[in-house]
């Protein structure tokens, strides 16, 4: 797949085929280009060049970041599907996959259709190929890369086929190549036509030419390992009858869970996902599905979780099968929160969030979450509750076990100031009575009461975020005040007198403490 | 050094609106002040701060960065101009306890805290500072302290009592009013445990900004420092704008409460009784022999030196010039000086074999420094303006820098510290500074802008040093400017420009005291091992009048001496820089036709088409050679106009003020050697001076201004004050204007006539030598590489084209360097890509050599090394070629270097049955070989190949351009050498082609250049269709192109391979981007000369 990584960013992109788009990866001397579109390369932009460079003949290229992450990932994903083809499927470097389709060409009529049958579905896939078939892997190699593209099927006499290949088409080092082609051994037939023992003796490295000649001629054995299928853990119950009443589904998961949890046992793993699916008798499957907040295999948990579910899936003609499957599972190792049995306290509250989750929806159930700020009512937000702890999970561990499941804020600097523990979700305007331009408050009027101030603590002066508020706003004086009655509140005065940003100073009702 | 000032400061001047010295005591004063080198802490320079606390009312003011006193002379300078006291202090951060600030209470304390600092800084690489309670208990003597609480206060009693037994003068702790909310209970509790500790608490604001709307700045600092956006910053930002310099009334208010915290200050500063001005400078005395006073011994050595270079009949010019110029060095105490630069001189002299040396700059204008040695611009033949060089009124100490081989200055450097010791010795610091480019990029970073955003908003600054960062350009960069986010982020890059980044070591800027150095400034470890670097800057050292001697690195120099080596062993003649012939007219002739490749200074392709034009017959023109192609005469358009006067095609006048304003004759007097065309940096100082009736005192502030891209408000003023005074004086005002746009180009990259003098030194014995010994001068250049403008391509072409015979690398004839046989140039060992000297040296021993198996065996090449020089095409004195040469050194196997193995491995394989047929390695293949493993090939150039292709195509060779007419249409094609697009020639690129036949010159009009941009920048083999463009007089001949191709496929057609670049290393990777990304050193626009710091 020679533009696997263009290709896959265009299939998530607005840019058009026509714009003159680099992928980047960050080198040690900037920015280096990964691949190019067709459009960038006719500018001159080439991958492994510089982006400095590049941008130098032609300042209009756009610079995307790479994913070379995603595109592994995908190559990965297309191995599993390849599997379509053939049994054995590896991957080969970044971008490409070799199968091994020993006596399977016939299936889809011969090596020819099969060629152009794997070309078409990766078209459709907006995958662009270069599919090479021969004896061997590395002839199927050199010929996928450097072989005329009218030549890429080679069913027998390999030697001849590469003969016209440039050495390069063996995927030596490139040094190797290099003082090949310097010592005029510049296509594979003129190498293969020097005695061995030359340049056996010539060649030393764990790769060399030798080597490389015997395996693409198929004299040296170069076997595949398979891309090893992972298969998600999953139980399953075939019925003798098919079932209808409602109760089956919920029996059946009371049978599945107990096996499911074994599995997970076995590999230390829990689930996150988590899905029932019920088999009709006519092929039609019905699919209930939850989410744990935290991994999780502890069987009466799951079976809460998914009963209400299960008991709600339609049997239609009735379920002759089901399956349980855990369609995300995260490590999980053994362990014993205390002596006496009781779950801790975080997975309880996990466990609400679950259970809270599966009643009312995920994107119901949210946390609060603190937010480095220094204006108050910026100062925390709101994020949804099961997703939002996988990154709880990471702080937690490395900052040793605390009750608090929250997400944490940067660590080592603390926030400074008394806060109350209700804020106002808007301030409220206030007269207040004080000695200008800055003295502090004596008796300030809320909600047509007058309150005297006994005491006072402040002022917390905090200005505004002046990158994203306009220039206009204005600082706020924060003070902590104590009426005669023993009551706090906290209040604040915003903008100073002649601080250019408006008139006279006004007050406002922010919290109230205790 | 030239007057390359570049960051060169501002000078705090006083204004009327200050109020005028003796300021009354104020009742408060700031101690906790961090200024920028409190790097990405502070934002406000010591200016700022010292004008802000001038007007608020301050008599005195502190400063105390973090464990540093690389702020203090410019905080001690402004002060002084502002008639402040400054207080010199720093504060600690320690590793063990909490911080400290550190004022030094007299000179003794200031050693010590010196000291100390020096110590913590030893400790690590470089940058940090590791210090320990410990010791700053050791070294506590003299210095008064101040405790500075952390945030939290839980532990701070335990923390004080520590620090008090520690420290047994500690008396105060810092408290600050920061609107923190519970600034009334901290300060309580603080004052409290301070009381049980026997101290009082001392208010300071912690300031880090001089006022309030810096603070965006100091947030975008403080994300650069922690690494992180703006928007994720959170509480690493502070939560308001109240660290900056409040007044003492406002101070007073916030203490009322307690009031003794404020008196605290008072009586601090009035217990510090040190002033930067204590550092008296002595001179190093191992100079002077005993019983001579320096004096005399200077005297001494100067008539000696006059009598060795004059015999007994000194001229009487330089007689009463040595006279002047003793008396007035007697009179200003400036002996030692002279000697201490003569001693390093004279060192560099005596070894065998010597160094080559020579002084630039100013004292160039000094007949003692010439008798001394240390210039070689005879003042016999040359007028010396020696107040340039030392004046009475500036009573400054004299600045000589002095050129040494670049190969070999650090012998000249180790000498040094040997002779002085490393305590008494050290490097200058560079104050790095945020540069247009680098604080656009850092801000854009901050303020969340996309890589690709900052890195539009950056290019839009192509080059200067420009303090505004252009509007219009960033709309051409398709920016909308009025977005606020985007208006934010080029507001606060303004404002971070200039603000020092970091420390670096000065290229060779040397001081060397009587005292150990550490009791005057902090010394730490250099990035170079062996290098020890102080805190201050050569400004800084200025300053306070500390002597300084620049060593620096010039690769001429050292291919000088190669050369002159060469010929010495080869023609039995030793020459020396003072003794080459003067004025030979061959060599000028030479120049005249622009024959000057490898040619000190004015090889450059812009130097090569001025010199036809310029037509130097003597001396004094390749002074002005050097000086006219410079940013400065170009900015001021002064090279057309002495270009006519020189060929008389234009009147010599010289503008004239009214009669009434002054004699008629006061610009000639200054511009008379100069056609009335003001082409240095003095003479356009000097019509400040003279036409514009400039007071010393502004002059100066003229040319700091002029250097410090911070101050543009500040340049608009003096240029109105120069063209206004001048106009109303009666001179043309277009001229007036041509004067100051000069004066503006000087200020980044002036050239005095002295220094020009200098290095046209070197232009002419570089001539000479490429005139007289060709063959010694290429293989000196050969030698000295990486140098110069060329690479060694061209330097074999233009040798061959001079008639010398160059032999290819051979591993039974070549040294590692270059070397001449019978008059004929052998190329060394060194020309081969990757190969180390000690491997050429195991080659060399070894020889003759018979056999690639030879190498190994007998000289124990190592075998990488042999398959080296066989894919260089080395062996062919054994009858192999590069093929034969490759398969045998392919054969050869590593064996551990140990005689068992060594006698085993020649048997165990045996001798090969089968002969294999390679198959023949084409010429054209060769050649491209060539040019991959030496960079060049003797055996035809890579065009040859391609002519038939081209003939067809009727496409013409560079030696036939002479014989086109003007103005016809051509075309032609070639290797693209070198590609420059100057700032100064307005978006016109040169690029320079070469063919078999030789170069040609291209112009492209910036028109041609928008619409073919990736052909000119990315096109190794270009062919080009112009128009011939002549200069019938001076013969310079263009190609002006009209359409370019981009030919570089052809190359593939020559072998498989891929044929190496051959841009010279000036290209490609440096010139084209803007130079504001370089360093400023090498900011020269034009004459891209590397030689040059």
């Amino acid at each position: 797949m020679p533009h696997l990584a263009v290709e896959r960013w265009a299939r998530s992109s607005d840019f058009g085929p026509d714009d003159p788009i680099v992928l980047t990866v960050e080198g040690t001397h900037g920015l280096l280009i990964h691949a190019v579109t067709k459009a960038a390369a006719e500018r001159g932009a080439r991958a492994g060049a510089r982006l400095t460079d590049a941008r130098a003949l032609d300042p209009s290229l756009v610079a995307v970041p790479a994913d070379p992450q995603g595109d592994a990932a995908l190559v990965q994903r297309l191995a599993r599907w390849a599997g379509r083809w053939s049994p054995l499927v590896e991957m080969d470097g970044e971008d490409g996959l070799r199968l091994d389709v020993t006596g399977v060409a016939h299936l889809f009529g011969d090596e020819w259709d099969l060629a152009a049958d794997v070309q078409t579905r990766f078209a459709v896939a907006g995958l662009s190929t270069r599919v090479a078939i021969a004896p061997t892997a590395a002839a199927a190699w050199a010929l996928a890369h450097y072989g005329h593209a009218s030549a890429l099927v080679c069913t027998k006499d390999t030697g001849a086929k590469l003969a016209d290949l440039p050495v390069a088409a063996l995927r030596l080092p490139p040094e190797a190549n290099r003082t090949l082609e310097r010592l005029g051994l510049k296509t594979i037939g003129l190498l293969a036509g020097i005695e061995r023992r030359s340049l056996a003796r010539r060649f030393r490295e764990v790769d060399n030419p030798v080597d490389a000649l015997d395996r693409a001629l198929g004299r040296k054995p170069e076997p595949l390992t398979a891309v090893p299928a992972e298969r998600p853990p999953r139980a399953a119950l075939k019925l003798e009858e098919p079932a209808t009443h409602p109760e089956a589904p919920v029996q059946a998961l009371d049978r599945l869970i107990p096996d499911l949890v074994r599995q997970l046992q076995q590999r230390h793993l829990g689930v996150r996902r988590l899905a029932l699916i019920g088999f009709r008798v006519d092929g039609s499957t019905a699919i209930a599905s939850v989410a744990t907040a935290i991994p999780s295999r502890e069987p009466k948990h799951l079976q809460r979780l998914l009963a209400d579910k299960a008991a709600a899936l339609d049997p239609g003609f009735g379920f002759d099968a089901f399956a349980l499957q855990a369609d995300w599972a995260e490590g999980l190792a053994s362990a014993q929160e205390s002596l006496v049995g009781d779950p801790s306290g975080e997975q309880e509250v996990a466990r609400l969030v679950d259970r809270l989750s599966v009643q009312l929806g995920p994107e119901k159930v949210r946390r609060p979450q603190p937010l480095e700020s220094h204006l108050p009512e910026r100062a925390s937000g709101w994020a949804n509750a099961v997703s939002s702890l996988r990154g709880a999970k990471a702080t937690k561990q490395s900052s040793g076990g605390d009750l608090d499941c929250f997400p944490r804020i940067k660590s080592g600097v603390a926030m400074t100031g008394a806060r109350p523990q209700r804020l106002l979700d808007r301030p409220e305007a206030i007269a207040v009575v004080y000695a200008t331009p800055e003295g502090v408050p004596r008796r300030f009027v809320w909600r047509r009461a007058v309150h005297d101030i006994a005491r006072v603590e402040g002022p917390e002066r905090i200005a505004p975020e002046w990158w994203r508020q306009p220039s206009t706003a204005r600082l706020r004086d924060y003070y902590r005040v104590e009426d005669q009655a023993g009551r706090r509140y906290w209040i604040y005065r915003e903008g100073l007198i002649g601080d250019g940003r408006g008139g006279l100073p006004e007050w406002y009702m922010h919290g109230l403490f205790g | 050094m030239p007057e390359k000032v570049g960051f060169s400061r501002l000078r705090l001047v006083r204004d009327a609106e200050m109020p005028p010295p003796p300021i009354a005591p104020s009742a408060y004063v700031e101690l906790g002040v961090a200024t920028p080198f409190s790097f990405l802490r502070g934002a406000s320079d010591s200016i700022e701060l010292v004008t802000t606390a001038l007007l608020l009312g301050y008599d005195a003011i502190g400063v105390a960065d973090r464990n540093t006193l690389a702020g203090v002379v410019r905080m001690h300078s402004a002060c002084t101009g502002a008639g402040l006291r400054p207080l010199i202090g720093c504060r600690l951060d320690l590793t063990d306890a909490p911080s400290l600030l550190a004022y030094p209470i007299d000179r003794d304390g200031y050693g010590r805290l010196s000291r100390l600092l020096s110590l913590g800084k030893m400790r690590t690489e470089k940058g940090e500072c590791e210090l320990s309670l410990a010791d700053v208990a050791e070294y506590q003597q003299g210095i008064a302290f101040i405790a500075w609480p952390k945030g939290d206060l839980d532990d701070y009693e335990r923390e004080l009592s520590r620090l008090c037994d520690a420290l047994t003068s500690l008396r105060h702790v810092a408290a600050s009013w920061l609107y923190r909310g519970d600034d009334n209970s901290r300060i309580e509790r603080l004052d409290r445990i301070a009381r049980k500790n026997g101290c009082s608490i001392l208010a300071t604001n912690d300031v880090h900004y001089h006022a309030p709307d810096r603070r965006p700045l100091q947030d975008v600092v403080t994300c650069i420092r922690e690494k992180v956006t703006i928007a994720t910053a959170g509480y690493l930002l502070n939560p308001n704008a109240e660290r900056h310099l409040k007044s003492p009334e406002e101070m007073a208010r916030l203490f009322a409460r307690w009031p003794h915290a404020v008196k605290a200050t008072r009586e601090f500063a009035d217990g510090l009784n040190f002033s930067l001005d204590e550092l008296r400078y002595e001179y190093p005395k191992e100079t002077v022999p005993d019983g001579r006073s320096p004096q005399q011994h200077l005297e001494h050595l100067t008539w000696q030196g006059a009598h060795q270079r004059w015999g007994t009949s000194i001229p009487y010019k330089v007689l009463t010039q040595l006279n002047h110029e003793l008396k007035l060095i007697e009179k200003l105490d400036f002996a030692r000086y002279f000697l201490t630069v003569h001693d390093i001189v004279a060192f560099a002299r005596s070894l065998d074999p010597l160094i080559l040396c020579q002084g630039r700059g100013s004292a160039a204008n000094s007949a003692v420094c010439y008798c001394l040695g240390i210039t070689a611009v005879d003042p016999a033949t040359s007028d010396l303006l020696f107040e340039r060089f030392i004046s009475e009124e500036r009573r400054e100490p004299p600045d000589i820098d002095v050129d040494f081989e670049h190969e070999r200055r650090e012998e000249v450097i180790q000498h040094i510290y040997d002779k002085y010791g490393r305590d008494r010795a050290g490097i200058a610091a560079t104050v790095i500074h945020y540069r247009p480019r680098s604080a656009i990029r850092e801000v854009g970073k901050v303020m969340g802008l996309s890589e690709d955003v900052t890195a539009a908003l950056a290019s839009t600054i192509w080059g200067h040093m420009e303090a505004e960062l252009k509007d219009a350009r960033a709309n051409d960069a398709g920016l909308d400017l009025s977005d606020p986010h985007l208006k934010r982020t080029m507001k606060l890059a303004e404002q971070l420009i200039g603000m020092p980044r970091h420390l670096s070591q000065h290229v060779g800027g040397f001081i060397l005291t009587e005292r150990p150095l550490t009791e005057t400034v902090p010394i730490g470890n250099g990035a170079m091992e062996d290098r020890t670097f102080i805190e201050w800057d050569k400004d800084d050292i200025e300053e306070l009048g500390i002597l300084k001697i620049d060593v620096l690195a010039l690769g001429m120099l050292t291919c000088i001496r190669k050369c002159f080596d060469l010929i010495e062993e080869h023609h039995g003649e030793r020459w020396e820089l003072a003794t080459i012939p003067q004025e030979v007219p061959e060599v000028y002739d030479m120049l005249c036709r622009g024959d000057s490749l490898g040619v000190f200074q004015v090889e450059s392709r812009a130097q090569m088409n001025m010199l036809p034009r310029l037509k130097p017959r003597k001396f004094y023109d390749l002074v002005i050679e050097v000086a006219i192609v410079r940013p400065g005469p170009i900015q001021g358009d002064m090279v057309h106009p002495y270009l006519k006067r020189r060929s008389g095609k234009e009147p010599v006048t010289f503008p004239c003020p009214d009669p009434e304003h002054g004699p008629p004759d006061e610009l000639e007097k200054i511009l008379g050697r100069t056609l009335g065309v003001p082409i240095f940096q003095e003479q356009a100082m000097k019509i400040a001076l003279d036409a514009a009736k400039f007071s010393s005192e502004e002059a100066n502030q003229l040319r700091k201004a002029m250097a410090t891209f911070r101050s543009r408000g500040n340049i608009e003023v003096l240029q109105d004050k120069m063209v206004g005074r001048m106009v109303t004086r009666g001179y043309d005002p277009d001229f007036a204007q041509r004067c100051f746009d000069q004066i503006k180009g000087f200020g980044e990259y002036g050239f005095p006539e002295s220094h020009a003098a200098s290095f046209a030194h070197l232009v002419y014995v570089s001539s000479w030598l490429k005139w007289k010994y060709p063959a010694a001068f290429a293989c000196g250049l050969l030698n000295s590489q990486p140098m110069g403008f060329y690479a060694p391509a061209q330097i074999v072409r233009d040798a061959r084209e001079h008639g010398v015979e160059v032999r290819e690398v051979d591993v039974n004839h070549s040294d590692w360097d270059c070397t001449l046989e019978d008059g004929a140039l052998r190329l060394g060992l060194r020309q081969v890509e990757g190969l180390h000297r000690e491997a050429a040296d195991k080659v060399v021993s070894g020889r003759p050599h018979e056999s690639v198996e030879d190498l190994r065996s007998r000289g124990g090449t190592p075998v990488h090394a042999i398959q080296r020089l066989a894919a260089a095409d080395a062996f062919r004195s054994m009858k192999l070629d590069r093929r034969a040469a490759l398969w045998d050194a392919r054969a050869l196997k590593q064996a551990p270097d140990l005689p068992l193995f060594a006698a085993a491995d020649v048997r165990d394989e045996g001798a090969e049955a089968v002969i294999a047929k390679l198959p023949a390695m084409p010429l054209a293949e060769h050649v491209v070989n060539d040019y991959q493993t030496i960079r060049l090939s003797l055996k035809a150039h890579p065009m040859r190949f391609l002519r038939e292709h081209y003939a067809v195509q009727k496409f013409v060779t560079a030696d036939r351009l002479p014989n086109i007419r003007d103005g016809k249409r051509v075309s032609m094609s070639g290797l693209v050498l070198i590609r420059q697009r100057p700032g100064s020639a307005k978006g016109v690129c040169f690029i320079t082609l070469e063919d078999e036949t030789g170069v040609a010159n291209l112009v492209v009009w910036p028109d041609v250049f928008e619409t073919q941009r990736k052909i000119v920048m990315g096109a190794r083999l270009m062919a080009v269709h112009g128009i011939i463009q002549k200069d019938a007089e001076d013969g310079v001949i263009h190609l002006v192109a009209r359409k370019l191709e981009d030919h570089s496929h052809m190359l593939r057609h020559l072998s498989e391979e891929i044929m190496p670049s051959t841009l010279s290393q000036s290209d490609a990777a440096g010139s084209w981007r803007a130079p504001a990304a370089r360093h400023p050193r090498d900011a020269e626009i034009i004459p891209k000369s590397r030689d040059f710091h």
